[in-house]
């Protein structure tokens, strides 16, 4: 009798087992993390979530991460926040204080990253997150936010030393950026790097997030004649700028956009339209960019187009160094405690497919950012930490000598 | 002062296509007294429609407006005859919710079907233009106002005159009357919503031309349509293009001279403003 007691037991054991959901085994680490995968940056929204699973995917292939001498899996759960800041507030909030996450990885842009970083910080979770650049997110003394992508302020920096460096030599700069925290931060961070290069800044205009018409900046633009126009926007605000820039024949030397360039479907909207344009970027898919789990970032690149249709640019990158720095902190800490996973974290030193992963005391990773040009059907980098490395095309040719 | 000039011309345009954008909205707002909040999405399929047509098959986005606007119409003469006619004498609460259920499902089935990607319908001459002395004014702009005028005196000229058109503005003024002289509601409801379904189709062409589409620019354009429609009176379809210039020059000229953030401030101090002053529109009848 006693027996067959233990038995049955022991089966509804098995099946309160089998009827745990499959992705968070007990033994599994669990990374939570809300995303836009609807709403109007869903498009960029992707990149995370598809970098998220794979890195991780990946790394459990491996075998998971090895914790005190067993090796356990990471599962993710994920919600999707519908481009809605105060959704993901209190998605991350849910994620930490009912379904019990371990860490958390981060949402995509900088307002969302600087509300739900108050989150992580007031439940003593580390956050990673590769989505927000803006200098304010890790001005607050937070003690568990930690950014892999480079800081705003200096998302021009390169750009601008080249500038000084061009001949002929530009001499006038327009610096137009859309009202939020990651552009507002850009324009701060650029002002006096233009100053310091002998530039004059002849417009200097914030605008509406998502506006749509640049008719009155353009004209404005052209009256004034500046040879260099620089944007901190979005993705959809620059496709417009520069298609109406095209319409009004607007030609300015050089126009450099702080999003847009390095993504494939950006370049795809455009079309033909998208030649001449600058960029930047922290990441390329360079095999000397060594991997413990990729191999290497080309490597990254080929099988993350293989899986999913299409290039990753640097937010993908981005996305799974953050992965990399949960499950190397996570090993080197020996425990998946958030304590001891943030002491890791701001230890840690590790070569990975997106560069070296160290933060600074303020939690933020710092990483030179390369000049990049549209050049016919190819994505160039021009110009990086020693100087020029391929001819950039300049001055931009009128738009009717095309 | 050549600056004014361009600024004024830019407003010009972009009036032009606000109201061909905002026609749709208000003639289903005056004659089935429904506040149609899926309007911008149904201009967003219709700039997916176009743009369909342009990627595949190759039909100028121009040319293929009457194919985007008779598609667009047999979508809105269904949706009115399947789903608005359930609640159209509802309390204006219970279209309002249907309505933005409606946008609500149609933004995520056009995700779920086209991706977010952005998409733009990018002809030859989409980036060309013809130059005034100073000023230079897009094709693409130009030839949008000019396919917006067209329509929207077509549309004027059709209420005016024709058998339909006449039902139509029967059925706004007096419901049982003009069901006492042999009108149908269900039907010409339906034939409504679907012309107004059509022009907004038609718009998100033009949009698409010089702009940009992906899922969710819908909310965005209805918010701007719904202001047009108050600044401009539902009565008349001129009286919509004069509020859609009079957004667009204000909308410029704000950005030129008082900030580029105060784009939206400006559109809807106006809306205010013609709300308090005149709140039958600009060209409605005076109460």
């Amino acid at each position: 009798m006693k027996q067959v007691g233990m038995s049955v037991a022991a089966t509804l054991w098995g099946l309160a087992l089998a009827a745990a959901p499959g992705a968070a085994n007990a033994a599994d680490i669990v990374l939570g993390a809300s995303v836009q995968l609807t709403g109007s940056l869903a498009n960029t929204g992707r990149y995370y979530k598809d970098a998220y699973e794979f890195a991780i995917e990946k790394i459990n292939a491996a075998g998971g991460v090895k914790v005190g001498g067993e090796q356990r899996k990471l599962a993710l759960k994920m919600y999707d926040n519908q481009s809605d800041v105060n959704l993901s507030v209190r998605q991350y909030t849910q994620l930490v204080s009912q379904d019990k996450v371990d860490l958390l990885l981060g949402p995509f842009a900088s307002n969302f990253a600087l509300a739900d970083s108050a989150v992580s910080e007031k439940y003593k979770i580390p956050m990673v997150q590769g989505g927000g650049a803006s200098d304010q997110i890790f001005s607050r003394k937070f003690r568990y936010i930690f950014g892999t992508l480079a800081p705003a302020s200096n998302y021009f920096g390169s750009t601008v030393t080249m500038l000084t460096k061009l001949s002929p030599a530009p001499k006038s700069v327009a610096l137009l950026y859309a009202d939020d925290a990651f552009d507002v931060s850009v324009a701060d961070g650029t002002r006096p790097l233009l100053k310091a290069a002998g530039l004059t800044t002849a417009i200097d205009e914030r605008y509406t997030s998502n506006a749509s018409d640049f008719n009155s900046l353009l004209s404005r633009i052209r009256s004034a004649n500046v040879d260099v126009v620089l944007v901190a926007g979005h993705e959809t605000e620059i496709l417009n700028f520069v298609r109406q820039a095209k319409s009004l024949s607007v030609a300015p030397k050089l126009y450099s956009f702080t999003v847009g360039v390095p993504s494939e479907d950006f370049r795809k909207a455009l079309g033909k339209d998208a030649d001449y344009a600058f960029g930047m970027t922290a990441w390329l898919p360079e095999p000397s960019l060594k991997d413990r789990w990729f191999g290497d970032a080309e490597r990254f690149a080929q099988g993350y187009k293989a899986k999913f249709g299409y290039d990753p640019d640097y937010h993908a990158a981005s996305g799974a160094a953050d992965v990399e720095a949960l499950a190397a902190a996570i090993e080197s800490a020996g425990s998946a405690e958030p304590e001891k996973v943030r002491d890791a974290l701001a230890k840690l030193k590790m070569p990975s497919l997106y560069g070296t992963l160290a933060f600074a005391d303020n939690g933020q990773i710092d990483l030179p950012q390369v000049v990049i040009q549209v050049q016919g059907d190819d994505l160039a980098p021009v110009f990086g930490a020693d100087g020029f490395i391929k001819k950039p095309k300049y001055p931009m040719p009128a738009w009717n000598a095309r | 002062m050549d600056l004014l000039a361009q600024v004024l011309v830019n407003g010009i345009l972009l009036g032009g296509l606000y109201a061909i954008m905002a026609q749709g909205l208000a003639l289903v707002w005056g004659v089935l007294n429904i506040v149609n909040l899926a309007h911008g999405a149904f201009i967003m399929l219709g700039a997916y429609l176009s743009w369909h047509l342009y990627q595949y098959l190759g039909i100028d986005p121009f040319l293929g407006l009457p194919i985007t606007a008779v598609v667009m119409f047999a979508v809105g003469y269904a949706v009115q005859r399947g789903l608005l006619n359930l609640v159209v004498r509802a309390p204006m609460f219970n279209t309002l919710l249907m309505t933005f259920g409606l946008e609500v499902v149609l933004t995520y089935l056009a995700q779920f079907a086209f991706s977010a990607d952005f998409r733009t319908i990018n002809p030859p001459y989409a980036g060309s233009n013809v130059a005034l002395g100073p000023v230079v004014v897009p094709m693409a702009r130009l030839m949008a106002f000019g396919a917006a005028l067209a329509l929207s005196i077509g549309m004027w000229l059709f209420l005016l005159h024709s058998r339909l058109g006449r039902a139509i503005r029967a059925t706004a003024q007096n419901l049982v009357a003009a069901r006492l002289y042999g009108v149908e509601p269900r039907h010409l409801y339906a034939m409504t919503f679907g012309i107004g379904i059509g022009i907004a189709g038609a718009a998100g062409g033009l949009y698409g031309t010089i702009s940009q589409i992906n899922p969710y620019i819908g909310g965005a354009l209805t918010a701007k349509s719904f202001a047009i429609s108050i600044i401009g009176g539902l009565d008349n379809p001129l009286g919509v293009v004069v509020g859609g210039l009079i957004l667009g020059i204000i909308e410029s000229l704000a950005l030129l001279y008082v900030g580029a953030t105060f784009g939206d401030v400006a559109s809807f101090g106006v809306l205010v403003a013609v709300l308090i002053a005149r709140p039958n529109g600009l060209l409605g009848r005076t109460a």
